[in-house]
């Protein structure tokens, strides 16, 4: 699994690429965690750009439900945007889609989270 | 830190170590499986899909109940957590007492013989840690049922399956998880293999309403 990082207008985001699996899925909670601790002391919005994000497994699902835990707790806007189709079925039948903003699009998302393109 | 299946076990466990007649439920069989699934997909030895559990690694982890249900699936074909979880319930009776003995390995219960009615004789498992575990993982549900925060992966997991195990009413009054409702739905679960118990327990249910009604034909 690849993860690219970029901000730009106090908002971060993190462009998740390839398989999300139990392997995977200790790096990407390692970086997400770096990245809402960064986006809390910066005043940055955190955004996760799926469209690129092929498969999630059950393990790779927790690591969501860490980040938008610790995005909350330290105040730190947060959403997903742009999910597969695969992916977003995951999210719909987990029940992710009731408790975390996942957003079709980038506008979307950075409307959600009170930012401007 | 004990495994989820051990929690879920021990929310089993009454007051005087009586084990709730919930425990030999379909249900509560189905919850304990799925438990056994999230401890071994936590400890990486498989990953659940919706197409199927995928075995990592086939190495044991210690924990009898887990390595059995482990052994069984590495052995097994490929198929989706949901049918795991309906052909494993027969296993359930072996998978408490395994659990019950890691519990007992653990200090956090014995086991007790008690008398009745002179001559009968009946198991009990009373707890020793002054119930220190069980108070933990009733407060944890109740914590993230009351609260408005987001839960983590474990207490959203312990609660979907408490709920599909029939557990939660084992602490909870009727009216209190009724007004809870909501809130369950919303956090408990959040997770494939939980999903997929709840799946199970929705078709086994289907299965025994459909043979009493073949059998009153």
């Amino acid at each position: 699994m690849n993860l690219t990082q970029e901000t730009q207008n106090q908002t971060t985001t993190l462009h998740a690429q390839g398989r999300l699996d139990f392997e995977a899925a200790g790096h990407f909670q390692q970086e997400l965690e770096k990245s809402v601790a960064s986006a809390a002391t910066d005043g940055n919005a955190l955004l996760i750009d799926c469209g690129s994000l092929e498969y999630v497994s059950s393990a790779g699902l927790r690591v969501f439900l860490v980040a938008a835990r610790a995005a909350k707790a330290a105040n730190v806007p947060f959403a997903v945007y742009a999910l597969t189709p695969a992916v977003k079925e995951v999210f719909d039948v987990s029940g992710f889609a009731r408790i975390i903003d996942v957003l079709g699009d980038r506008a979307g998302a950075l409307e959600k989270v009170g930012r401007h393109a | 830190m004990i495994s989820l299946t051990e929690e879920l076990t021990l929310l089993a466990v009454e007051d005087d170590g009586r084990i709730a007649y919930t425990a030999g439920s379909p249900n509560f069989a189905m919850a304990l499986i799925g438990a056994c699934i999230v401890d071994l997909n936590k400890a990486g030895r498989v990953d659940a899909d919706l197409a199927g559990l995928n075995v990592l690694s086939a190495e044991p982890t210690g924990l009898a109940a887990q390595d059995r249900v482990l052994e069984v699936i590495a052995a097994g074909p490929q198929q989706t957590t949901e049918r795991w979880v309906l052909e494993l319930q027969g296993d359930s009776p072996d998978l408490v007492r395994m659990t019950l003995g890691q519990l007992q390995k653990r200090g956090i219960l014995h086991q007790a013989e008690k008398r009745f009615l002179w001559a009968l004789r009946a198991r009990r498992y009373p707890i020793d840690d002054g119930g220190k575990e069980q108070k933990e993982a009733k407060l944890r549900i109740l914590g993230a049922l009351l609260s408005d925060g987001l839960p983590t992966p474990d207490d959203s997991m312990l609660i979907g399956l408490a709920v599909a195990g029939g557990l939660l009413e084992a602490f909870l009054s009727k009216s209190e998880v009724a007004r809870l409702a909501e809130r369950i739905a919303e956090i408990g679960g959040l997770d494939l293999v939980v999903r997929a118990v709840e799946a199970a327990i929705r078709a086994d249910a289907e299965v025994r309403a459909h043979a009493i009604m073949l059998s009153i034909h």
